[in-house]
């Protein structure tokens, strides 16, 4: 009985971040990796997943060890953390798939001051258990990557042509420049969100 | 010497503008842009924060992190001065002017993770700049945030009488503003040729 | 006073186990980070000169050069790094150039962030393959809108003059550096 009660609750801790509470189009944060890396979807994932670990690492450790750090000097300490996990990716990512590294650039550091991930850690992580904030960031982190995947399908099938580097459209298809650029990423970020809250108003209906 | 120092500024704040180029301080674009008085004390704010932060994270990297060869301690120290940088500002702001402070409220302390100032440290150690280049890279990075924050503010005060469909008010039509504004800016482009 | 004890100690903690941890993912990463870029480095001066076999690196004048060898020993070319500023930023390639320095033998762009599909042509074969048998005296340049008639002129992509003319800046500078200086 109360099996089926905690599984119900860990999974609407989860699909919170998938959904109702998605950090990039609910709640607005991680806005510069978004627009940044998604010219392909490759690297649109690539991102995510630095991001799912560092934010799922950060958490695991924060929440374990968060009865003894005081409040004080709790934001000091999440930064410093969250810092140490963002360098390892980095070096993790240049040692051993450095084109992506190369790609993704200076975006992979500047997870350090994601908002998702400081928010998070602050808002979940140095409350609660060591499972939940787990589940949690897991549900975050996943509802990030999978904005940056389908963002960076969109930017890549119109702007190149192709998504995860497969041939979708054939040579004849003029490609769309103007996604590869800023505005692009802009624009279609503006439009996905209209598209989700829209989604969101019909349901409620 | 002073051509370089002005092609820096002149780069930083209009062609490759922060927030329109760069993709840097994003949030705080799409969550201060309401208002232009709000803008624009959050802009001056975070100006003044990228200027010190550069100062300071130059003098760090280049005095204690090459010499003791530590460049993996890059990402952390540099947002520990940003953090303190932003804390020293917030007693600043508090003590000088309340009404600012009441104004900007939550949003003072977010300008720590405003990833321009951390970008734009990182990108000052990439382009190998002097100290002198980094300040104003600072200064130029600063000014061009305030800009496209007050252009869209202004903007933004503008749409308040129009009538935008439901499911893009707020953040979407934001975000499409954003790329409109990105595409302008593009035309500054070729403004500085080498 | 207990609190601020506690304070400082929990942070220098954290900061000393980060630190650690830092050092150990250094350690673990930089030899297969140099490792990577030498790669990447190795991959494009064969692809420059595809008989090379082998290559010693020097500097002059501050440019990075490499002597190639082919599969007998040899000595087929060089090949020199060159970087500088482009439309959008900086701009890094590879270029080979005959032992008597006179005609490039290849282009290789190494990193641009060029617009895409304008000024970010100067990455694709169709680009630099113009740079094989490229003459670089009195020194190479470009033509707009028309096929090169000379034997050191390339054409420009339509739309990016900008992206183009850098890229023959840039090599002209770094020519000029390495000229006659090369033994």
């Amino acid at each position: 009985m109360t099996d089926n009660k905690n599984c119900a609750a860990c999974g609407m801790e989860f699909c919170k971040g998938l959904w109702r509470e998605n950090p990039i189009l609910v709640q607005v944060l991680g806005m510069c990796p978004t627009l940044a890396v998604t010219t392909k979807a490759l690297f649109g994932f690539s991102m995510g997943m630095a991001t799912l670990f560092v934010l799922v690492s950060s958490s695991l450790v924060i929440s374990s060890v968060r009865k003894l750090i005081p409040p004080q000097v709790r934001i000091a300490a999440f930064t410093v953390i969250i810092a140490t996990f963002v360098t390892s990716a980095d070096y993790f990512l240049k040692a051993n798939f450095y084109t992506i590294s190369k790609a993704l650039g200076p975006y992979v550091p500047l997870i350090v001051v994601n908002c998702i991930i400081l928010g998070r850690q602050e808002a979940f992580a140095y409350k609660n258990g060591v499972l939940k904030s787990l589940i949690d960031a897991a549900g975050m982190g996943l509802g990030f990557s999978i904005v940056l995947v389908v963002l960076g399908s969109i930017r890549e099938l119109l702007g190149f042509g192709t998504i995860f580097y497969c041939e979708i459209f054939g040579k004849g298809f003029e490609h769309w420049v103007i996604m590869a650029l800023p505005a692009g990423a802009f624009i279609t970020l503006g439009f996905l969100v209209g598209f989700f809250n829209w989604i969101n108003m019909k349901r409620e209906a | 010497m002073a051509t370089t120092l002005i092609l820096i500024f002149i780069s930083a704040a209009v062609t490759h503008n922060f927030v329109l180029t760069y993709f840097l301080g994003i949030c705080p674009f799409v969550g201060v842009s309401k208002r232009i008085e709000q803008a624009l004390g959050m802009g001056m704010a975070t100006t003044f924060v990228m200027t010190l932060a550069a100062m300071v994270t130059w003098v760090i990297y280049h005095f204690i992190l090459v010499p003791f060869g530590l460049p993996f301690l890059q990402y952390a120290a540099f947002i520990i001065v940003i953090a303190s940088l932003v804390q020293v500002v917030e007693m600043f702001i508090r003590k000088t002017s309340p009404q600012l402070y009441r104004a900007l409220g939550i949003y003072l302390p977010l300008i720590t993770t405003n990833c321009a100032i951390l970008g734009l440290t990182l990108f000052m150690v990439l382009r190998e700049y002097s100290f002198s280049e980094s300040v104003v890279f600072g200064l130029g990075a600063g000014c061009g945030f305030t800009l496209a924050l007050i252009i869209m503010s202004g903007i933004r005060e503008e749409l308040d009488c129009c009538n935008i469909p439901g499911p893009l008010k707020g953040a979407g039509i934001t975000l499409i503003i954003a790329g409109l504004l990105s595409l302008a800016f593009m035309g500054f482009g070729g403004l500085v040729s080498k | 006073m207990r609190n601020t004890i506690k304070m400082i100690s929990v942070l220098t903690v954290v900061g000393l186990i980060s630190g650690a941890a830092l050092v150990f993912m250094y350690n673990y990463a930089n030899p297969l980070i140099e490792k990577n870029k030498k790669n990447e480095m190795k991959k494009a001066i064969f692809r420059i000169f595809p008989d090379g076999k082998s290559y010693t690196d020097e500097t002059v004048n501050g440019v990075d050069v490499f002597r190639v060898k082919d599969a007998g020993g040899a000595f087929i070319g060089y090949t020199f790094l060159a970087e500088g500023n482009g439309y959008q930023g900086v701009i890094k390639m590879m270029a080979g150039i005959s032992p008597r320095t006179e005609t490039l033998t290849g282009l290789e762009i190494l990193e641009s962030q060029e617009t895409p599909g304008l000024g970010q042509e100067i990455a694709t074969d169709k680009f630099t393959s113009q740079f094989k048998a490229l003459k670089v005296t009195p020194e190479i340049a470009y033509v707009k809108n028309t096929k090169p008639v000379n034997p050191n002129e390339i054409q420009a992509i339509t739309g990016a003059t900008i992206s183009s003319r850098a890229v023959v800046t840039i090599l002209n500078d770094t020519i000029k550096k390495i000229k006659g200086k090369l033994k």
